[in-house]
Parts: C-alpha cells; structure tokens; sequence
C-alpha cells in the first residue's frame, strides 16, 4: 500500500534549522496539533529549539486551528510561530 | 460603507493613496492616516539593510481583512483602506497605510490606531532584519502586545456597561 507523506510548512524563524518543508507520515486517523509538534520535534531534533520557544500555531488547509484540531495525511499543514506585521 | 485592504510586493506611495481615499470620500468630516516606514536602524542602533516580510499563501490576506472588519464593527467609520507590503524593503520605504473616514474624529483616530496594534501583533506575517552579519527575526515586543490587549480590555468594559 502507498503510504502518503504530509508536507509541513515552517513559517518564519522556524525554517531556519532546516528548510521551509519537512516531510512526515501521518496515521489515517490524524494527529491533534501538541502531537504533531512532538513527533517533528524528536525526527528533527534541529527544531527543538525553535518549537519549544513562543506560542507555535498550527495552520491546517489556510486556516489558523486550536491546538485540539486534527491534522490528516492529505492536509495542508503550517506551523507558525508567533507573527508580526506592521 | 468601504473597506479595502491589499497585500503587494511593490512600493506603493502613501500620499497618492491618502489622496485617492479622501476623494472617493463623501460628507465625512474626518480622516486620519498612518503610515509606518521600515528604519535604517536596528534596536541596537546597528544599520539594517533591508526589512523582509514572509506572508503564508492566502492566510495573510484573510487576517488583515478578518481586522479591517472588526474595525468597521467596532467603531463609526465608513471607509478604510490598509495597504501592507511583502517581501524585502528598503529602509525609508512604506511597509504599511492605513486611512479611516468617519462624520466625526474619535471614531477614525480610534479605528486607525487599533488596526495597527492589530496589525503588529495578528497579522500573518513574519519579519526580519537584515544587517551586515546574517538576519534577525523581529516579533511583536511586550509593548505591542499590550497595545493590542487594551482593546480587548476596553471591549470587556463596554460589554459591561451595556
């Protein structure tokens, strides 16, 4: 069986450690977003800092999600850290 | 009722929108604008080279939009307009305008100064600076945050007056 893999997005500061994407297979049921942020950070151990520093929010199909939203292999996954215009 | 917010990469004039603004204007009798500029220098008075603003697909556009809303619900005014740059600009450049008209003055000051404490602090975007030795990404400060939550707080306090 095809196993999909889900393209996260790292916005801002987040994509300094490595690179704007980082690729991850999800269980068909999904994951909720303090999960997913676990699992990237043990795979990718260059994000631990950036992760566990400041508010991250995950964005799920262009819209910005509280952390009890589930995220499912097939979405358009980002996560930001905190943002600032102006 | 208007309210227009745009995104661009380009420089854009700040007075030529002030000016195009107040003559697509009625009978109001106030209009305020801010323009905010990218600084040649740093916090630590280190020169800076260029501001660059990261955005995320159509998520900045939409919050800029979801914040003009809240502002024409909140306060009196009758057209807005938001102008926010992308990408990489140059000190001395625009990196943000906002006008509000309203009949009266309180509520275009009001509005213009909470569109840009929202702006700074819920608008989807990420900054840096760049200077002679790399980059620093730039988040809202304490003060920031504080601007923004007076509103919320002076909103708490309406509600229970009303």
């Amino acid at each position: 069986m095809a196993v999909e893999t889900t393209r996260v997005e790292l916005c801002g500061r987040l994509a300094d450690a490595c690179g704007p994407f980082v690729d991850l297979t999800l269980p068909v049921e999904g994951l909720p977003v303090p999960e997913l942020i676990s699992i990237l950070r043990e795979r990718f151990p260059a994000l631990q800092d950036g992760l566990s520093k400041g508010r991250i929010r995950a964005c799920i199909n262009e819209t910005i999600v509280p952390n009890e939203a589930i995220i499912r292999p097939g979405d358009t996954v980002a996560l930001f850290p905190p943002v600032s215009g102006g | 009722m208007s309210c227009q917010v745009e995104l661009t990469e380009a420089g854009f004039d700040p007075a030529a929108r002030l000016a195009t603004f107040s003559a697509s204007l009625g009978d109001e009798g106030a209009v305020v604008s801010f323009t905010g500029r990218a600084r040649g220098k740093a916090k630590d008075g280190n020169a800076v080279g260029a501001l660059v603003l990261e955005t995320y697909r159509g998520v900045t556009l939409a919050s800029m939009q979801a914040i003009a809303g809240d502002a024409h619900e909140r306060f009196a005014i009758t057209h807005s307009h938001v102008v926010h740059r992308a990408g990489r600009i140059l000190p001395g450049e625009a990196i943000v305008f906002v006008a509000t008209a309203s009949p009266h003055r309180r509520a275009a000051f009001e509005a213009a100064d909470y569109l840009m404490d929202r702006l700074k602090t819920e608008a989807v975007f990420w900054k840096r600076e760049e200077h002679g030795d790399g980059a620093s990404w730039i988040e809202p400060t304490a003060q920031d945050q504080k601007d923004t939550v007076r509103w919320l707080q002076s909103e708490g306090e309406e509600n229970a007056r009303n």
